[in-house]
Formats: C-alpha cells, sequence, structure tokens
C-alpha cells in the first residue's frame, strides 16, 4: 500500500474526483506535464475478448510505442470496482490495450476541465511545434474545429482507423469542419442541462428557471465554457419571451448583451457561486452546490445517489467531445490505435454503461440492453424524441460575437 | 594582480548570469509584450505586434479596479491577520520556547511539507458546507441559515492566505526577536518599567477598535458607510475592549520600549514577506472564492491562460510589480531600516 502513490489507492469514486481535481489544478497552475494517475504496473486487465481484432492489415505497421499520454475529462472513463461501491481506475478498457499492445497508457483523469484553460496549457508548445506532452486529448466540437483549423492537429491515417471508420454513428459524419475523420475522432456526445441535489432543494426541478429561485441563493453555479452558460441562459429568456426569438446556436450580439444584464444582478448578490468547470461535482458532492448547470453523464456516474441531471423544459445544448492528437505527439500511432480500440461495440458499451454518455458507436445501443437490461429508457444514454426535440448544438460564435461573450464572461466571473 | 581583481566578477557571474536569462529576459519580453496590439491572425492564432501602445496600461489601470481593491484588502487583511496571530507565536517560541525552540519552529513550517494546492483544498473542506465551521454554526447552534456560506466568501479567501502566508511571518519575527538580548528588558525593570496599564489599555483599545472595523468592512460583512458601522457597534466595541484588556494585562512597559523597537526589522521583513505574494496570489480566491472576490492574480490567470490576451496580462503583471516596489520603497521610508537585506543585524 505505502509504496503506491497517493492516487492509485482504492478509493471511492468521489476520492476519485477529488485527487482528479489536484490533476486538473496542478495542470492549471503548471502547464502539462503528464500526469500519471494510474500506475504502469497495474497491468492486471484481461486480454480483450470479442470485437474484431483493430491491429492494421497486411502492410508493415508502424512501432507501437509508449507510453500513451491521453488527457481527459473527469468522469469520462470506465473504472475498476475495489470494493462495495468503490471504484478506482485502472479502468478496464485502458487496461486491455495495454495487454493487447503491450505498451504503457498515462491517463490523466480531469487533466481536462475546460478547453479553454486546457489549450492554453499546451498552446505555446504547439505554436512552436514541439511535443506538447499529450497524444491524445479530448475536445469539444468548436475547440476542435479551432485546433484543426489551426494546424494543430495530427492527420490521422485512415487505415489506422478502421474500427471506427465503419463502426461511427451516421449522424456525425460529414461534419464541416472535418467531414471524413482526418484530424478528429467523435469520444463521446452529451447534454448540457441542469442538474441539482433533490435532498438540497427539497424538490424536484424540471426548468432552467429553478436555477434563479431565490431559496437556492449562494448555492448555484453555471458553467464557465461561455458556449455552455449563455445558449442555457439565452433559451430560458427566450420561453419567457424576455429576449430575441433567435435559436440559441445563432445567438448574436445583441443576445450575449442581454443574458449578461440578466446574469449580472444574480452574480452581485452572490446568488450565482461560481462559475465550474467539471469541478462543480466537487462542489456537489460537499453540499456547497445544490443547483447547477451540469453535463449529462456527469452525475449519474459519479454524484451521490441524490443527484439528478435533467433536460430542461426551455431545452438543452448538444455537442461532442472529440479525440484529437495534438501537433507534434510523439506516439501518434498508438493514439490511432486507442481511437480505434474504443469503437469496438462491446468496448463501447461497456463505458457507457458507465459513464453514461451518448456513445458515438453505431449499433451500440442493443449492446448496453445486453449488458444492462434496466439501461432500457435511460434518458442520458437514449435521449427520448421529445427531448431531442428540445437540443440545440451549441452556437457557433463569429469573432465579434466572441470577442463579446468572452468580454462579457469575463466581467460576470470577475475576471 | 589582474587575477584578484577579476574573482568577485568571477564568483558573481553564475548568479548574474541566472538573473539575466530567467529574469531580465523574460521581463524584456514581457515590458514588449505589454507594449503589443493584436495584429491580425484569426481563431487560436492570435499574433501581437509591438506598437508603443502604452493604452493597454491605460486600460488595466481602469479596467480591473474591484480586483485591485480585492487584492489590496484581502492582502492587507492577511498580512494583519498573520502579524496578529505571528507576533505572540514567535515571542512565544523566541522567549519561553526553551529546549523545545527548534521543535516549535519545524511545527511552524511542518505544513510547507504539504503541497500549496492540497493545503488549499482542505481549507475547502475546513470551510464547505459539510465542514466543522459550518456544522457548528449552522447545525449545533443554529445562528446561520441553511444556504449560509463561509466557502466562496471575502473571509474564506483572507483565511486561507493568512494560512499559506503564516510562516513567512513568523520566521523573520522569531529571527528578530531571538536576537533580543533579555538583559535589556532586566535592565528596563531595574529602571522602573512596570506592567503598560493606562497606555495598554488605550492603545489596544483603539487598537482593537480600528482592527475590528478593518475586517468586518474588508470582509464585506458590513458596508462600509458610517450607517454599516453603527449596525455592527457592537461586535466591534466587544474587539475594542477585549483588546483594551488585554493589552492591559499582557503587556509590559520593558516590552513598549525594548523589545517590540528591537523587533521592527523582523515586522518589516515579515510583513513584506506575507504581503507581496498575498497580492498577487490567486489560488486561494480561485480555489476558495467567488466571482465577486477576484483578485488581481486571478486576472493575470485568466488573460493569459484563457483568453490568450497576452498584452493585458503583461501589463497588469508590470502594474503590479511596479505597485509593490513603490510600497516596499514607501514603507522602508516610513520604519527606516534596511534590515530586509540584513543590514543592521
Amino acid at each position: 500500500m505505502s509504496d503506491q502513490p497517493l492516487l492509485e489507492r482504492p478509493v471511492t469514486r468521489r476520492a476519485v474526483l477529488v485527487g482528479g481535481s489536484l490533476a486538473g489544478f496542478a495542470a492549471f497552475l503548471a502547464a502539462c506535464a503528464p500526469g500519471a494517475t494510474e500506475s504502469p504496473t497495474s497491468t492486471s486487465g484481461t486480454p480483450s475478448t470479442g470485437g474484431p481484432s483493430t491491429a492494421p492489415g497486411t502492410a508493415a505497421p508502424p512501432e507501437v510505442t509508449g507510453p500513451l499520454n491521453f488527457a481527459n475529462w473527469d468522469a469520462y472513463i470506465d473504472l475498476t470496482e475495489v470494493g462495495d461501491g468503490e471504484y478506482d481506475l485502472p479502468s478496464p478498457t485502458l487496461d486491455e490495450f495495454r495487454a493487447e499492445y503491450d505498451v504503457e497508457v498515462n491517463y490523466a483523469n480531469a487533466q481536462i476541465d475546460g478547453n479553454d484553460s486546457f489549450l492554453a496549457t499546451i498552446q505555446p508548445q504547439l505554436q512552436s511545434g514541439v511535443d506538447p506532452g499529450w497524444d491524445l486529448m479530448v475536445l469539444t466540437d468548436w475547440m476542435a474545429a479551432k485546433v484543426i483549423a489551426a494546424g494543430w492537429a495530427e492527420e490521422i491515417d485512415p487505415s489506422h482507423i478502421p474500427t471506427v471508420l465503419a463502426n461511427v454513428n451516421d449522424s456525425l459524419k460529414g461534419l464541416p469542419y472535418d467531414p471524413d475523420f482526418k484530424f478528429h475522432v467523435p469520444w463521446q456526445s452529451g447534454a448540457t442541462g441542469l442538474g441539482y441535489n433533490r435532498e438540497s432543494t427539497g424538490r424536484d426541478l424540471t426548468k432552467l428557471a429553478d436555477l434563479f429561485d431565490p431559496a437556492f441563493a449562494g448555492k448555484v453555479t453555471l458553467l464557465d465554457d461561455s458556449r455552455d452558460t449563455f445558449p442555457l441562459i439565452h433559451l430560458m429568456l427566450k420561453a419567457q419571451g424576455q429576449t430575441s426569438s433567435n435559436e440559441p446556436e445563432d445567438m448574436d450580439v445583441a443576445d450575449v448583451e442581454t443574458v449578461h444584464a440578466y446574469l449580472e444582478p444574480f452574480v452581485d448578490s452572490g446568488h450565482i457561486r461560481a462559475f465550474r468547470g467539471n469541478a462543480y461535482l466537487q462542489d456537489f458532492g460537499s453540499g456547497d452546490t445544490w443547483v447547477a448547470l451540469a453535463w449529462s453523464g456527469d452525475l449519474a456516474s459519479s454524484g451521490g445517489e441524490n443527484d439528478v441531471f435533467v433536460y430542461p423544459e426551455e431545452g438543452a445544448n448538444l455537442w461532442t467531445d472529440n479525440m484529437l492528437i495534438p501537433k507534434g505527439a510523439r506516439n501518434k500511432y498508438t493514439a490511432e490505435l486507442m481511437m480505434d480500440w474504443v469503437y469496438d461495440v462491446d468496448r463501447a458499451a461497456r463505458l457507457a454503461n458507465f459513464i453514461y454518455y451518448i456513445s458515438p458507436v453505431k449499433g451500440v445501443a442493443e449492446a448496453i440492453l445486453e449488458l444492462d437490461p434496466e439501461l432500457e429508457g435511460n434518458e442520458l444514454l437514449f435521449p427520448p424524441a421529445d427531448v431531442v426535440a428540445r437540443l440545440h448544438p451549441q452556437p457557433n460564435y463569429d469573432e465579434a460575437t466572441e470577442a463579446k461573450v468572452n468580454e462579457l464572461y469575463a466581467d460576470l466571473a470577475g475576471v | 594582480m589582474t587575477r584578484r581583481r577579476l574573482a568577485p566578477y568571477l564568483l558573481i557571474a553564475p548568479g548574474f548570469l541566472w538573473l539575466a536569462l530567467f529574469f531580465v529576459l523574460p521581463n524584456i519580453q514581457m515590458l514588449l509584450m505589454s507594449l503589443s496590439t493584436r495584429a491580425g491572425g484569426t481563431g487560436l492564432r492570435k499574433e501581437y505586434e509591438f506598437t508603443w501602445a502604452f493604452q493597454n496600461y491605460v486600460d488595466v489601470l481602469t479596467g480591473f479596479p474591484e480586483q485591485f481593491g480585492n487584492s489590496l484588502i484581502y492582502g492587507g487583511l492577511a498580512t494583519l491577520l498573520c502579524f496578529l496571530i505571528g507576533f505572540p507565536l514567535a515571542y512565544g517560541i523566541a522567549f519561553r520556547g526553551g529546549r523545545y525552540k527548534n521543535v516549535l519552529l519545524f511545527l511552524v513550517i511542518a505544513p510547507f511539507f504539504t503541497s500549496f494546492l492540497i493545503r488549499t483544498i482542505s481549507w475547502k473542506i475546513l470551510l464547505g458546507n459539510d465542514g466543522p465551521a459550518l456544522v457548528i454554526l449552522r447545525d449545533t447552534l443554529g445562528v446561520v441559515p441553511d444556504n449560509f456560506n463561509i466557502l466562496s466568501t471575502p473571509l474564506a479567501v483572507v483565511s486561507g492566505l493568512t494560512y499559506q502566508f503564516l510562516p513567512f511571518m513568523v520566521l523573520p519575527l522569531y529571527v528578530a526577536l531571538e536576537k533580543v538580548d533579555f538583559r535589556l528588558v532586566e535592565a528596563a525593570r531595574d529602571l522602573y518599567a512596570g506592567p503598560w496599564r493606562r497606555g495598554g489599555a488605550i492603545v489596544g483599545g483603539i487598537g482593537g477598535l480600528l482592527f475590528a472595523g478593518a475586517l468586518f468592512t474588508g470582509l464585506g460583512y458590513i458596508p462600509a458607510t458610517p450607517e454599516g458601522i453603527a449596525s455592527a457597534a457592537l461586535p466591534i466595541l466587544g474587539i475594542g475592549i477585549l483588546g483594551a484588556v488585554v493589552f492591559a494585562v499582557l503587556v509590559s512597559e520593558a516590552f513598549v520600549r525594548v523589545i517590540f523597537p528591537l523587533s521592527l526589522s523582523g515586522i518589516f521583513a515579515g510583513s513584506i514577506l506575507t504581503f507581496i505574494p498575498a497580492i498577487g496570489d490567486y489560488v486561494n480566491a480561485e480555489l476558495l472564492g467567488t466571482t465577486k472576490t477576484q483578485m488581481i492574480g486571478n486576472v493575470i490567470q485568466n488573460r493569459y491562460l484563457a483568453q490568450n490576451d497576452y498584452p493585458t496580462a503583461a501589463a497588469l503583471s508590470f502594474l503590479l510589480m511596479a505597485g509593490i516596489l513603490v510600497a516596499i520603497l514607501v514603507y522602508a521610508r516610513a520604519i527606516g531600516t534596511e534590515e530586509l537585506t540584513g543590514g543592521r543585524a
């Protein structure tokens, strides 16, 4: 026990989150040494069973190099049960990958707490074209698009990701920023909606307007990604007839200003406690937050039993997080193998079953239900039609609107 | 002969090179950046161009009054609290520590063996919703409402800062007090230095009132208006009376006339070592604070790392540095010591 680093000891999932947040903040403070939150010695996983072999074809494959440095968000990977209700790394998915290819994986849980803040830690390296320290990173579509446009993503060799190309959901194909998966491969999709602790609030919440119930003053957090917070508050104001009838994906400068004007008094009075990334999970755990804008799978996989996520009546955001190989990555081929690895239907089902996000893999629904028939009708994994009708893509701000959003967000956040 | 003349320069060279490489060069780079403006580039690839843009400085001076204010207030309060906690502690170790001195000093530094972040995050737990502070106030005593917070208030930020920088206050104070020759105190007693009854009561009382007023106002519990202060009159008066009693009972004339003046060098060094990192800190405000408690360090961090607005961040950094330098000069003049470098020792 004592020879294990602190973060690797068996802990509750909550404790994993706290540890993860430390790793995240360390990164956020001190650029980006790959935080090896997973032990290289724990290769106790079983070799992969089922699913097609993902090794590349007959042409002499490049060498598998390692360790694969994989930066990801919190609550975004399957874990091993180490005790009654306690979960911890290593992740079975990653462990089996390690066994199959005999390569180490440094999975940095909660390394990414926000698209902007993570990218800022590697931007100098990307700009000067040196190894950014990561081989695989997970970014939301709008940021993935920007990174690709800036030329900071390595081009993926299609012959190395046959499973991806065969299994990826049709709805994710042909996106304007990278139609043929040359630079990105979807990781998971999810929604931004309303999270709350039923015990603290004392009632069930259904709409975004509940965020502003005076009874919750000081116990409310919004998301620090301005592409989450602004469109959702816009949706709420739209439903109340307090702003223009623009769809949230088409917000303009005036809409952004309306949202800012609405939020300002709540920030000034302290009703809104903070703007958070994944860190809201710890605040739910400690009871410091009762109601928050949240990402759909997080509370189900990593929250307490009273923590609930709902798709608000006014509508919600739908987004996809994508795997990218940053320019200059040292282990590009291994990263491609990992992209392919998680597209195996059975593995994807196990992952979705654990993290409660929407898998990008075709035919995964049947596999999930085979694993756990009770998940039939789970709204997080299979959003019903009436919810889908209320889901909006995240806005793709033009440069002027983006500058305005950043300025007004900084004003609200006090920076 | 030449060799002897060269020797000092050779000895200085490594330190000088180090400074040139890691202090002067980056600072020049930052100075240039602080005078630059956006020169195109789209999306993530922003480009900046050096244009003598002094307007940047005007913008940041007028743009962040709240955050500058927070930095000064929280940094100042934390320094004051560190002094109030640290002085008795250092005094006790220096004069009453006996053979446990080293152990006690070690205990002062012991928290530093834990990472800064972990220490800050443990304050989140202490002050958080399920933490001991709120559990006692809210659940046991029931004096605050259900959704009352300590975390995410200025009190939490100042608590964190005080805790983080306390050793920086205690150690210089200890060094100064350690050096006081106790025979001087005995001599003072021989010359009829007794308890400091009346003076102590007056100084302690006024000091207590001022301290309580500053604390309550600075932490935002009462507005900085006469009515606000009047509404908090009772607790402020209480602290004033407490200060008067403590000073009248505990402080002697020998302390006022001998020990305190001799410890000024330590007070100077300690308050500077506490104040400078405290006003530049952003971790405590980030983790323990809220949107209204952001300090200037948070703005710099956000501009550099989230918004990629390098000129603003650089200009702010320079202003902060200049402000601190000026403050130190004024302070050094006021206290009139060159002890920061160990001058009079």
